[in-house]
């Protein structure tokens, strides 16, 4: 065999005399892409994502056919072979109609597959369910509980009926595993580096889960007793009993992860010590601190903060309130301090919002739980003074409030009715109206204008070296539990890489996106959305046991089967996403009409979506070539052409039920086999 | 005296045929010819002298002249036809071309080889087969005889190639699926001298080695396929086709093959592929068709003009043929002359004549006495060259420098008020149509670049829209897979390349200056020239003009199409546009 010599990207690869230059290539370990090319069928040429380019050449060269000659010198990375390629994936992704990843998973500020984990609830697989939502979030059964579930906000399933209960499925599943055989995967090897977190909630936990899993040594140090953060200190146990998030925090424990609790920074051990001691430094310190209530008498002895009165419960102490309790705000803290004020014996518990119930923030079951529990909301209402007698409250002293224009978020902004006001006789004001970060003992590391640690947004750096922050203690402050989850995670990562001395921002995928008619919709068979089952207002408003008792096992699985699986079935091997997202394309700039979407089922076993078919043909190859059957063809001309079954004959289909060559080697989500 | 009437498909359109049956009627029966290639000027009827000569030609003329005709031809009296003779001014048109491929066009008769071979014909291919078939290549290399389908390709090379690859089965193929818009010369030559490209196509299958030979016709040219037909049949009889070629031992068959209907089967793999009854898709080269082309076989595929030139040039001599021409284009080029033209049709020059010349000397300028903004060359695959450009040569290397290409041979000549930017988005139209669908960015890089000319056109284009333009057509250029792709963006390139202020006015100022794009102008009436005749209002098809007789006439701007019906009725110039 005469052996020829070739330059690749100033690389020299050696190959046969006769092979093309992307069997060289391969050969030799450079990766050149393409999207019509298989080793199963004939050469082709249409995608032109191989082209590369040849010194004194004037023509790009397809990799694909293109035999090599001794002596080439060929360049896969050069500027005019990126711009080819990345015009190419653009107009492929501005024909393109689908959504790589459904809605659910784009609104989870965690990125968490929920359609993948519902549809393995939905096919019994709880353990395979947990394994996909622990790649992204490490308290599935404690996040399952409280999450406010953006995922479920953006549900299409919205517009057939109600959305999936995919947060209650995924504490559904959790609570499975969790008590049948914990799902904990192994680390990698030991890395030899350390990373300090600060702050053991639930961006804490989960960093170092994430780290610890990378092999690297991580420690957490924590202010408060126990491992957990607002999770335990902030949410009541009726809503997360302190025993599911045990286990949880023991599961992240056991991958490696040192815990160390009552430790104050600054006071105990200090910043600067942590950053000698370790390679890298974490910051998640939330935000602890409660935003007062600005008018007159909120010093007074009976007037407390929201999470701090939570705190108090959560640690065993003597919360001291008296009958009467008033809750300022109308976000989840709000309710879950007035809840816990009903169950610690309060007679009267009054919630004081100045909107009215539409626009209050918090969940809406949490709001009409409250009011079963017997709270009563006085909406249209602000604190203009809390009253005294002797230094102890005795009553508030209300505003009037009406709506007025809407603010710029599109919230109609409570205006003051003047000279108008009523009292409120109460022992105490509790006050949940916002968190601060309390930042003693970070004073060297850079705060925004609100006080806040700045960290940056791709590497969640700080103005520290080998410091980082995420969560509730940066940038735009308290948020919930998932955006922390999803923030550490993804600095996680930038972690990782830091310390292996590489420069890895996070960066969103490209990923192609679609808005589906609603007539759409119309082909889905109505199916109520399952409600969880809830302990009785008048039993439960008296003890801290849990509300939810959790869905059965069957309900649950037809939960799950509600799902209409927006995200592509084939998105991890989809190579089209994988070098539009590699060659970092606009999938909007080359925007216009898309050719015909639709999907069709002639073929039985095989469903076709003709809006992710990029028209390299291999299906139609392989049936051809490779299955020696040309059930499929090429119909129409130009911008218009689609692929097509070309008869539907009974024995073809059962041909195709037995084969499925065109689905193996379809380079995208076009096809897809059903059974 | 004898009478022939031009009866190609553009002289029966405008009315040749019924010219010949009312002469006919009269007592003479006309001789036919075909197309003499002066489109403006149809019908024309010629009369030939005693001895053979041309003695007049007649044109545009009608079945109403019939009787002037005949009387004229049986008295001898000439000067009664003065009224429909060509005028010198118009005979300049013919004058100044040289023609070889077009010889024989609208000379002689296309049905009858005997005409044919009165001219000379088949002494070419008597000649080549006491030649070897290297001799042959060899006279064909000296004459500098390059593809005149468009790429320019060297004709011998291609044969050479055919020649050397070894195969029991090799085959000879024409490609007359013409199909740039504007061009129609090898329509002409096959329905005008169809014996010539026989000739010429056996001696091509002689020099390769090809028994078979194959014309693929465009199938909407019915009168070129049944003209082809009959003189297939004719040399078949004669013995110019077949088994053993004038006792030469040297055998060769020929068949038609009608077109599969789409522009793309004009590229070569992809016609080789519409032949084998598959879709009309270009296939990758390598391997090239001499290798490896119809049947898998050994295949050499010129176009008709292409092989219009070879019995000439064996005749004459390759040195005869290279004599004319520049350093790099050796010969003739036909050209099909449309547009704003003055005399449009078909014409033939030598290679290095300026594009100045064959407008103003042979084309008698601009319709209307206009200024003349550019040539559109090349069609749908060409570039357009500024008229500030017209001294560069007829010489592929020279044309290619412009941004514009010799192409197949159209030549759309534009007057001030064509809108550049309209007259490329009319070409990607064009090609976004008749792109196969197989490669990307093709199929959705030229759709994607109508979609923004049409958006430029409609005055919804933004800033960034031209350098988007040039960075999809570059990119579309690159990564085509065939001709039809590589070169669709050249019409968009070359319109910015010389008129990128028009595209700037449509942009920026949401202006069409040349007031061609119906979105961006508005028809006015002015009063003071209006007469109130009632005309306009009368035409107007969607009812937007109103007014009294006599009085001035105003449209309604929400009615108003901008069909522009109006502007060109109005006998007192008062509509105008802005």
């Amino acid at each position: 065999m005469e052996m020829i010599k070739i330059k690749i990207n100033s690389k020299e690869c050696v190959g046969q005399k006769g092979q093309t230059i992307l069997d060289i290539a391969k050969a030799n370990g450079i990766e050149i892409p393409t999207l019509c090319h298989h080793e199963s069928v004939k050469l082709y040429g249409a995608c032109g994502i191989c082209l590369v380019e040849g010194e004194n050449m004037p023509k790009l060269m397809r990799a694909c056919s293109t035999v090599a000659s001794d002596g080439m010198v060929l360049y896969t990375d050069s500027e005019r072979v990126k711009k080819v390629r990345a015009v190419a994936l653009e107009l492929l992704m501005s024909d393109h109609e689908g959504d790589c990843k459904g809605p659910c998973t784009l609104n989870c500020p965690a990125g968490t597959d929920c359609q993948g984990y519902v549809k393995q609830i939905a096919l019994g697989n709880d353990r395979e369910a947990v394994k996909i939502i622990k790649d992204k979030l490490p308290l599935p059964a404690s996040i399952g509980r409280v999450c406010p579930h953006p995922c479920e906000t953006a549900c299409r399933r919205t517009k057939v009926e109600e959305p999936i209960s995919i947060a209650y499925l995924k504490y559904f599943a959790a609570d499975r595993v969790l008590a049948d055989n914990p799902y904990i995967p192994q680390p990698e090897k030991s890395s030899g580096k350390s990373v300090a977190i600060i702050g053991g909630g639930p961006a804490g936990l989960t960093a170092a889960y994430f780290l610890a899993l990378k092999g690297h040594a991580v420690k957490i140090y924590d202010t408060m007793p126990k491992m957990g953060g607002m999770l335990r200190y902030g949410i009541p146990e009726y809503r997360l009993p302190k025993k599911v998030l045990d286990a949880e925090i023991a599961e992240i424990a056991s991958v490696g992860v040192e815990m160390i609790n009552n430790v104050k920074i600054g006071a105990d051990i200090t910043l600067a010590q942590l950053r000698e001691e370790n390679c890298a430094v974490l910051v998640a310190i939330g935000a602890w601190k409660n935003t007062g209530l600005r008018c007159k008498g909120e010093e007074l002895d009976g007037v407390m903060g929201g999470i701090e009165f939570l705190r108090h419960v959560a640690l065993g102490e003597d919360a001291k309130i008296g009958n009467k309790v008033a809750v300022v705000g109308g976000g989840n803290t709000a309710m879950d301090a007035c809840r816990t004020a009903v169950r610690l014996g309060a007679e009267k518990v009054y919630v004081i919002y100045r909107r009215t119930r539409d626009e209050m923030p918090a969940e809406k079951i949490e709001i009409s739980e409250a009011m079963e529990e017997g709270v009563e909301f006085k909406f249209l209402t602000n604190p203009a003074e809390i009253i005294d007698e002797n230094g102890k409250v005795t009553s508030v002293k209300l505003q009037v409030m009406e709506l007025g224009e809407p603010d710029a978020s599109g919230r109609r902004s409570p205006v003051a009715v003047e000279g108008k006001f009523e009292t409120l006789e109460v022992d105490n004001v509790i006050c949940a109206i916002g968190q601060k970060v309390n930042v003693a003992g970070f004073e060297e590391i850079e705060l925004n204008r609100w006080g806040i640690i700045s960290a940056d947004e791709k590497y969640f750096t700080t103005s520290l070296e080998g410091v980082f922050a995420v969560g509730d203690a940066t940038n735009k402050g308290a948020s919930i539990a998932i955006d922390a989850i999803g923030e550490a995670n993804k600095a996680a990562s930038v972690i990782d890489g830091y310390l292996n001395g590489m420069d890895t921002p996070y960066v969103a995928p490209v990923l192609s996106k679609r808005e589906p008619e609603d007539s759409y919709f119309e082909q889905f068979e109505k199916a109520e959305r399952i409600k969880m089952p809830v302990r009785p207002a008048e039993e439960r408003k008296h003890d801290f046991k849990e509300i939810n008792l959790g869905f059965e096992e069957e309900k649950a699985r037809a939960e799950a089967a509600r799902c209409l699986e927006c995200g592509c079935h084939d998105y991890a091997d989809c190579k089209l996403i994988r070098y539009a997202d590699r060659y970092r394309v606009d999938t909007c700039k080359l925007a216009g009409e898309k050719h015909q979407c639709f999907t069709e089922k002639r073929l039985e076993v095989i469903e076709r979506d003709q809006g992710k078919c990029i028209l390299c043909n291999l299906c139609v190859r392989a049936c051809r070539e490779d299955a020696k059957q040309g059930i499929l063809g090429l119909v129409g001309r130009g911008f218009g052409t689609v692929i097509r079954p070309e008869f539907n004959k009974p024995e073809t289909i059962h041909v195709c039920a037995d084969c499925h060559k065109c689905v193996d080697v379809c380079p995208t989500g076009a096809l897809k086999l059903l059974k | 005296m004898r009478i022939v009437i031009g009866e190609g498909s553009c002289g029966i359109a405008a009315g040749a045929h019924k010219v010949y049956e009312a002469i006919e009627k009269l007592g003479i029966k006309p001789d036919v010819t075909g197309c003499i290639g002066m489109c403006f000027l149809e019908p024309i009827v010629d009369i030939y002298g005693e001895n053979g000569e041309l003695v007049r030609r007649l044109v545009r003329v009608t079945a109403g002249d019939a009787e002037k005709i005949v009387t004229a031809v049986k008295n001898g009296e000439l000067s009664l036809l003065d009224s429909i003779t060509i005028s010198a001014d118009d005979s300049a048109f013919l004058e100044k071309q040289t023609r070889i491929a077009l010889r024989n066009c609208g000379v002689i008769d296309p049905t009858d080889i005997d005409a044919y071979i009165s001219r000379g014909g088949y002494s070419a291919l008597g000649k080549v087969l006491k030649m070897t078939p290297e001799q042959v290549i060899d006279e064909i290399k000296i004459s500098g005889l390059a593809g005149r389908g468009g790429a320019g390709f060297p004709t011998w090379f291609k044969w050479n190639a055919a020649r050397q690859s070894v195969s029991d089965t090799k085959y000879l193929i024409c490609n007359a699926d013409e199909g740039d818009p504007g061009a129609f010369m090898d329509r002409a030559v096959i329905e005008s001298d169809p014996h010539n490209l026989i000739e010429g196509m056996l001696i091509g299958a002689y020099a390769i080695g090809a028994k078979e030979a194959v014309v693929y016709v465009r199938a909407e040219y019915p009168l070129a396929i049944v003209r082809l037909e009959e003189a297939i049949r004719q040399a078949e009889e004669k013995g110019y086709l077949g088994e053993n070629i004038l006792g030469s031992g040297f055998s060769c068959h020929m068949r038609i093959k009608a077109g599969a209907g789409a522009f793309v089967c004009g590229e070569e793999t992809a016609l080789i592929e519409s032949l084998e009854g598959k879709r009309g898709m270009p296939r990758l080269k390598p391997p090239f068709p001499a290798q490896r082309g119809y049947n898998d076989e050994p295949s050499n595929i010129n176009n008709v003009e292409t092989f219009a030139n070879v019995a000439w040039i064996i005749n004459n001599g390759g040195e005869a043929f290279a004599a004319m021409g520049t350093e790099n284009s050796k010969g003739t080029k036909v050209f099909a002359l449309t547009g704003k033209i003055r005399r449009g049709g078909l014409v033939e020059v030598p290679m290095g004549m300026t594009i100045r010349d064959i407008i103003y000397d042979i084309g008698g300028g601009i319709r209307g006495d206009r200024e003349c903004k550019a040539v559109q060359l090349g069609g749908p695959s060409g570039g357009c060259i500024p008229s500030d450009k017209f001294d560069t040569l007829i010489d592929y290397k020279e044309l290619a420098a412009t941004g514009a290409i010799m192409g197949s041979g159209g030549m759309v000549v534009m007057d001030d008020t064509t809108c550049m930017v309209g007259m490329a988005k009319f070409f990607l139209d064009f090609t976004a149509k008749e792109s196969c669908g197989k490669c990307v960015h093709c199929r959705i890089g030229t759709k994607r670049l109508l979609e923004i000319l049409d958006r430029i056109t409609k005055g919804e284009g933004k800033d960034g829209d031209i350098e988007l333009l040039e960075e999809l057509c570059v990119a579309v250029k690159d990564g085509a897979l065939c001709g039809l792709g590589q070169t669709a963006p050249n019409p968009v390139l070359s319109t910015i390349r010389y008129f990128r202020d028009e595209y700037e006015a449509h942009i920026n100022e949401k202006r069409c200056p040349t007031c061609e794009c119906a979105d961006l102008v508005t028809y006015y009436i002015e009063a003071e020239k209006c007469k109130g005749c009632t005309l306009c209002s009368k035409k107007c098809p969607v009812s937007a003009i109103s007014g009294d007789v006599k009085q001035p006439h105003i449209i309604d701007m929400d009615k108003c199409i901008k069909c522009g019906q109006c502007k060109s009725v109005c006998r007192f110039d008062a509509v105008f546009v802005r």
